[in-house]
């Protein structure tokens, strides 16, 4: 008699790291909903934008393909 | 007369044919062509120097990314950390591959990958949590560096 194997298709699962980390912009990514999903916290866009300075002009234009620093928090 | 004109042909002869001599080159040794210059890959960043040392499980993480009191067996409604310590620096994806060992197979329950920077000792964290709760059973989590395994360590829930 084979075992069924269970459901795990609603399993939920994150990262983190006291190292600053990289994060590829994919299609449809703001920095708010970076920083939502890195952090907790959409407000924490900012601490974001001011580490990647150097490549971002403007913090509502980021595209994807960029390689963006995360820092923690 | 005769042989002073013999001696004097001879002699024009001999410069002649020396002279022939000096003309003839020797063979110039077949150059080797230039090899094409390829242009340098664009270096990547050092990864090499991110290694792992410690793989924790616990059921909750401090500020530190550090669980809170180590374990290797959980409750079905338990969020299930593991915490890696590395050492280096460089770039590298850290990976956790988490499974569910049943019967001599494995079925992947969970799989996430973050790119970390870090410039020396640092502590990353991954969790899973299951909203109906976990089945009970063995399972395993394996953590790799740059798709190369760095350690396994399995845990039960009850």
């Amino acid at each position: 008699m084979s075992q069924d194997i269970p459901d795990f298709s609603n399993v939920q699962g994150g990262s983190s790291s006291t190292a600053t980390k990289i994060y590829e912009v994919v299609s449809g990514d703001s920095l708010s909903k970076i920083a939502k999903r890195e952090y907790g916290n959409a407000n924490e866009w900012k601490r974001i934008y001011e580490a990647n300075k150097d490549i971002l002009k403007d913090p509502d234009k980021i595209y994807p393909g960029q390689k963006l620093k995360i820092p923690p928090l | 007369m005769h042989k002073i004109y013999i001696l004097g042909t001879v002699a024009a002869l001999m410069l002649a044919l020396n002279a022939c001599g000096k003309k003839e080159e020797p063979p110039k040794p077949q150059s080797t062509p230039a090899p094409t210059s390829v242009p340098s890959p664009v270096p990547s960043p050092p990864t090499a120097g991110v290694t792992v040392v410690t793989i924790t499980l616990g059921n909750a993480i401090g500020a530190d990314k550090k669980v809170t009191q180590a374990a290797d067996t959980f409750g079905k409604q338990d969020t299930i950390y593991a915490s890696v310590d590395t050492t280096g620096a460089g770039t590298a994806p850290l990976k956790a591959k988490w499974t569910y060992l049943t019967s001599g197979k494995e079925t992947t329950v969970k799989e996430d990958t973050q790119t970390i920077a870090p410039t020396g000792p640092a502590s990353s964290e991954f969790h899973i949590s299951k909203p109906d709760g976990w089945p009970a059973g063995n399972y395993q989590v394996e953590i790799f560096v740059v798709d190369k395994s760095a350690g396994t360590k399995t845990f039960t829930v009850k």
